[in-house]
């Protein structure tokens, strides 16, 4: 995961070194003229419905209905100067969690995702969402989401949750 | 003009002096006391407030039904358990405290609080191990003469704590292989629920150690219907509910539990649609014989949405007495439900929006409801 980050932030920098902002206006501004043009397509719609509400996309990490999600229950991460599978800066991740079952509508896939509490800081307080497909209660440790899983941690407390893709779910 | 202004003021002296006269003697001077707490009523209810956003600072509230006031708190650490000793007089609250707020030492502690005072009376050094988990009566639990509290652990592996309350100290450990939190029952035995869908119950000597160990049969299975853990006390022991709505009723009173027939909170047409879902799953009258239980409609993974109805039942003939809608009278959903065991009682129900309201638990007309009475009310106790 480190090298992805890595390498994604390697090509940002990339991008931004090569890149002057008034180009970068310019550019959008020929997009944004082109895609004026084009029928407005019922994703469209959706899209300006939920910024219209303020609310962020299902599709997108900062969302609780996001797909990764299924199974959590806490603040995510994404909204807490991290990512979904990042932990905000100075915080260190729970060894240790419990995992979901979630389906990707996008790619019609079901994976295992291990959802790790990330601890130090106070709760984070922000973007709280709690589902519970097939979370089970706590004689189930393993799918449950109940328990802090800071335990294990020495002598720090829950701040937020990630949700990170372990494998494909075998059907 | 001069002897105008004199004339007006010579009229208007008496006038002025009147009013001196009879204005009110002033207030008297002020002396800081500490507020007794009123005698016990069993209309009292003390609210577990989680406090989700800022969990590092759980707390209890005690509120008078009768009154509809807040009558003080009791205050936790971070995520705390909770639980009257049987007699009512002592609440003691498990919490963890990071040296630093949110890191540093970390300190396990159960404290002892009068229930007359609300003052704290002592308190329990833990092993950091304590079980960081939701509410429920069974992460901390008294022996039925109060000579033990037993404290569940999770570390995460599966233990607890054998504790004396009156000495203040920590007797022993137990290792419960596996199977969690503590139910207690009789002189000395604690249950343990495990994955395997069974009962593991351990039986102490009055020293608080092991004498003996047994595995019951299979009685709910954690992948088709998992059970919730948060039992409801009965006569005889603790009524359990599963998410699809079956119960199972045990009883406690023998050296082994026994497990009555399941039966069902909904019928076939109901069941997979109605389901119970909450953070405290239900509260038994146990003279009247009624179960009350948070319902609403969902389908999986709905198992903490909290109720939209209550459902009434007579827990002799397993009927249901009544539905009562929550959204007519303004409420969001259930969370958290307790009934008061007096001959007039009084059903506490708690939101997700953090509302408590109070009904006639006979019949189901609204007495009050207390607009944000705390924060996250997720378990509520009587005394």
């Amino acid at each position: 995961m480190r090298t992805l980050d890595q390498l994604f932030e390697r090509s940002t920098r990339s991008l931004a070194q090569r890149t002057s902002r008034r180009s970068l206006l310019a550019s959008l501004g020929q997009l944004l003229t082109g895609a004026a043009l084009l029928p407005l397509l019922p994703v469209d719609r959706a899209s300006r419905a939920h910024a219209a509400e303020g609310k962020p996309r299902p599709d997108s990490p900062d969302s609780c209905e996001y797909w990764k999600y299924c199974a959590i229950d806490g603040f995510l991460c994404s909204c807490c100067g991290g990512t979904s599978t990042s932990c905000p800066p100075g915080t260190a991740a729970s060894p240790i969690s419990w995992v979901g079952t979630c389906h990707n509508s996008s790619d019609g896939r079901d994976y295992i995702v291990s959802y790790n509490d990330c601890c130090g800081k106070s709760t984070c307080a922000t973007c709280d969402c709690t589902r519970n497909e097939r979370e089970k209660p706590v004689y189930r440790p393993s799918r449950n989401n109940d328990l802090n899983w800071c335990m294990a941690n020495a002598d720090v407390n829950y701040h937020c949750t990630v949700s990170v893709i372990l494998a494909v779910a075998e059907k | 003009m001069r002897s105008a202004h004199l004339l007006c003021a010579a009229l208007s002296w008496p006038l002025l002096a009147a009013h001196v006269l009879a204005a009110p003697a002033p207030l008297p001077a002020e002396h800081i006391s500490i507020e007794p707490l009123p005698p016990r009523s069993p209309h009292w209810v003390y609210v577990y407030d989680e406090v989700f956003d800022y969990e590092i600072d759980c707390r209890v509230y005690l509120y008078d039904g009768d009154h509809y006031r807040r009558l003080g708190q009791i205050s936790g650490g971070f995520y705390t358990s909770v639980n009257l000793s049987p007699d009512g007089t002592t609440t003691a609250v498990a919490a963890t405290y990071f040296a630093r707020g949110s890191h540093g030492t970390r300190t396990d502690v159960v404290e002892f609080t009068d229930n007359k005072t609300l003052a704290v009376t002592h308190e329990i050094i833990l092993p950091s191990k304590r079980a960081l988990t939701g509410p429920s009566i069974f992460n901390l639990a008294y022996s039925e003469d109060a000579h033990f509290l037993y404290a569940a652990y999770m570390t995460p592996a599966a233990s607890f704590g054998v504790l004396d309350p009156a000495a203040g100290k920590v007797l022993g450990e137990i290792d419960t292989a596996g199977c969690v939190l503590v139910i207690p029952s009789g002189r000395y035995r604690v249950s343990s629920l495990c994955e395997s869908g069974r009962l593991l119950t351990v039986t102490l000597d009055a020293q608080g150690r092991e004498t003996a160990r047994a595995m019951s049969e299979p009685f709910f299975d954690a992948d088709k219907d998992p059970l919730f853990v948060q039992g409801i006390p009965t006569k005889n022991g603790y009524l359990f509910l599963t998410f699809l709505g079956e119960v199972r009723d045990i009883d406690f009173s023998a050296a082994q539990p026994v497990f009555a027939p399941a039966w069902s909170l909904v019928d076939p047409a109901e069941k997979g649609h109605w389901r119970p879902g909450a953070y405290q799953v239900g509260a038994i009258h146990k003279e009247l014989g009624r179960l009350y239980v948070p319902m609403h409609e969902g389908g999986e993974g709905t198992h903490k949405d909290g109720g939209t109805e209550i459902w009434v039942y007579d827990l002799a003939s397993h009927r249901r007495l009544a539905r009562w809608p929550l959204k007519v009278q303004g409420l969001s959903r259930v969370v958290a439900v307790q009934v008061s065991q007096d001959p007039a009682p009084i059903l506490f129900a708690a939101t997700e929006t953090g509302d408590l309201a109070m009904f006639d638990a006979l019949n189901g007309r609204p007495r009050h409801i207390q607009k944000q009475a705390a924060a996250s009310p997720w378990m509520l106790l009587n005394p």
